[in-house]
């Protein structure tokens, strides 16, 4: 049976070492619990510095919690060895960043194949995954395109279509649409709501209040704990 | 996949093609003059080789002093000693025996006059060595007052077949003039050996050539042969060596030269690998946020390292590859051009496959290597940081 928690988060707390002899601690989560039903559009929302994007990381399995469990479809992630957790991002989640993070080596069609060579997808089917999903974000003709050859719309298109290489079960994105102007800002969005439509649960980290609206569930976050949430 | 990664690799390599190319170019000297200099010293080891051949392998060499004691081979080389041709030949297994004796001696030819190198010959002595006459003939048995010359000597003194010249004041008609391999060889001017023993009032040689016997071994013809000179002359102040340890001796000299040229080569290549490792570092530092984005899409670490690792790799081969190219390309000339100004079979070419395939192999190996610690600071780098990294 489908577990139908994607992630839960059982009192996470995430203290980084910072300075010299690195003597500093910054407690970015302090104790959250949080639970994400499989299908949910999720906004996180907060000031800059209080622990958003950290929150969207212990996630999306790209950062270890200090203290606390993090399960991922019921598997307690929270101190599985690099490799395994690189498998669970590669395989379950997509990530979208605000400065799109793309690799300006590699043209549009060879950032979204990406994830799927490192999961060691044969050429063949990968080439055609990778059209699809350009097709689905409207730049089939620019897959030759490096990404300095593209607007940052497109960019952010492209990374979307990256994220959703692998068919992950979660997308998360930080900022989506912070580098956007409205207009651009609006077609990312609908590209994420079109995920979500198709069943990938979708976690944005935002600013934007219309994204923040297209969201089913808010939560806010202060000083590292969550200060508001419409589904508590 | 390997091929996925080596795409990734070359596409990272391009997009800063200037500073590839500048450290490629670092590995491209290191390799060049490797090669260069490894296979100018087979050069002249297969030429060496290869006139040891010529000469033959059952012929033996009697020398006064001892070889094979270090480099410098006999230690009176050159000296005169006397020696008893017909007793020699009565020992078991000894064939020909050529005598040789030399000394700079007072040449007047016209115009032209000065000390030059004369050798004194047996008459039989051009069965030993490989000359063409090119015009007139050898020595007659019991010949004197004759003179066979080096075309170089012959040109350099304008003198043919039939001409005279002066040696210490002795007329001498010049009967044959002979073409050798070398050019070095070329220059000498051959009397018969009883002139020049009257000429110099000796009865001495500098040094005598002995064929083995046909079915003979010649080790053990030359064992025999160092018995019987000690029985004789009662202490041991020749020695007889065969073209094999003489051979040997030789090449033992110019592999020591071979791999002392090739480690300052390597030297070279020590200083563009660690051109590899400085732009690998700088790549690393500069890519930082791409790594990052390569963990969060769910690179494992060692695809990273893979990736970097295939980077310096394909830097060392591309730069061995073309180091080997140009390397090979300096031995032809210098092969060419030594065949040119000093005849033919002074230098071989050097390069063979061993050489190149080394070259490419130990290149990329380089490279390879020089790039592992940065490879593995990119691999470790933690996903987060990397993320952050402006």
């Amino acid at each position: 049976m489908r577990n139908e928690t994607i992630v839960e988060l059982v009192d996470v707390w995430k203290v980084y070492r910072m300075g010299r002899r690195r003597r500093i601690e910054v407690e970015a989560l302090r104790g959250v619990d949080l639970r994400v039903p499989r299908g949910e559009f999720l906004a996180v929302m907060g000031p800059s510095g209080s622990g958003k994007s950290t929150l969207l990381h212990i996630m999306g399995c790209l950062d270890r919690p200090t203290e606390g469990k993090v399960l991922f479809e019921g598997r307690d992630v929270s101190r599985l060895r690099p490799v395994a957790l690189a498998r669970i991002r590669n395989r379950r989640v997509g990530f979208v960043f605000q400065s799109f993070n793309l690799s300006p080596t590699l043209t549009a069609l060879g950032n979204v194949e990406l994830p799927m060579v490192f999961a060691g997808v044969p050429r063949r089917k990968r080439l055609a995954r990778a059209r699809e999903l350009l097709a689905r974000v409207g730049l089939r003709e620019r897959e030759r395109h490096l990404p300095s050859e593209l607007s940052g719309g497109e960019q952010q298109r492209v990374a979307i279509a990256r994220a959703l290489a692998n068919s992950p079960d979660l997308l998360l994105a930080d900022e989506p649409t912070g580098n956007l102007d409205t207009e651009t800002g609006r077609g990312v969005l609908s590209l994420l709501s079109e995920a979500n439509g198709e069943g990938v649960t979708v976690a944005v980290v935002t600013h934007d209040p219309e994204v923040a609206a297209a969201a089913a569930r808010k939560l806010r976050i202060r000083d590292g704990r969550i200060v508001g949430d419409d589904d508590a | 996949m390997m091929l996925d990664f080596l795409r990734i690799a070359v596409r990272g390599l391009l997009h800063r093609k200037k500073r590839s190319w500048l450290t490629i170019i670092g590995i491209l000297i290191g390799i060049t003059s490797v090669v260069a200099l490894v296979s100018l010293g087979t050069s002249m080891q297969l030429a060496v080789r290869r006139s040891f051949e010529e000469l033959g392998y059952d012929v033996m060499m009697i020398l006064p002093g001892e070889l094979g004691g270090g480099f410098g081979g006999p230690a009176s080389l050159g000296a005169s000693f006397e020696i008893d041709a017909d007793a020699l030949s009565e020992v078991e297994g000894v064939g020909e025996i050529g005598l040789m004796s030399y000394e700079s001696l007072y040449v007047r030819a016209g115009e032209n006059e000065g000390f030059l190198d004369t050798l004194g010959v047996s008459e039989n002595i051009f069965s030993f060595f490989k000359v063409e006459m090119v015009a007139g003939r050898g020595f007659s048995p019991g010949e004197r007052g004759a003179v066979v010359l080096g075309v170089e000597v012959a040109k350099e003194l304008n003198l043919d077949v039939g001409d005279t010249l002066e040696i210490e004041d002795r007329p001498f008609a010049v009967v044959g003039i002979y073409s050798a391999d070398s050019r070095l060889d070329e220059d000498a001017i051959l009397i018969p050996l009883p002139d020049m023993q009257a000429l110099l009032g000796t009865q001495g040689v500098s040094m005598v050539f002995v064929r083995a016997a046909p079915g003979y071994e010649v080790g053990k013809v030359a064992t025999r042969l160092e018995e019987f000179l000690y029985e004789s002359r009662g202490r041991r102040d020749l020695s007889v060596q065969t073209m094999e340890e003489v051979h040997e001796v030789v090449q033992r000299a110019l592999g020591i030269l071979g791999a002392f040229l090739g480690g300052i080569a390597g030297i070279a290549l020590l200083v563009g690998g660690i051109g590899v490792m400085n732009t690998m570092y700088t790549a690393v530092l500069e890519r930082t946020r791409e790594i990052g984005v390569m963990k969060a899409v769910g690179a494992r670490n060692s695809q990273i390292m893979l990736v970097f690792l295939l980077e310096s790799g394909l830097m060392g081969l591309v730069g061995g590859a073309m180091g080997t190219g140009i390397g090979a390309l300096l031995n032809f000339a210098a092969v060419t051009a030594a065949k040119a100004v000093l005849g033919a079979r002074v230098l071989e070419y050097g390069i063979s496959w061993w050489l190149v395939l080394g070259a490419l192999g130990f290149s990329f190996l380089v490279g390879a290597f020089a790039g592992l610690l940065p490879a593995r600071s990119a691999a470790k780098l933690d996903p987060v940081r990397a993320l952050r990294y402006e």
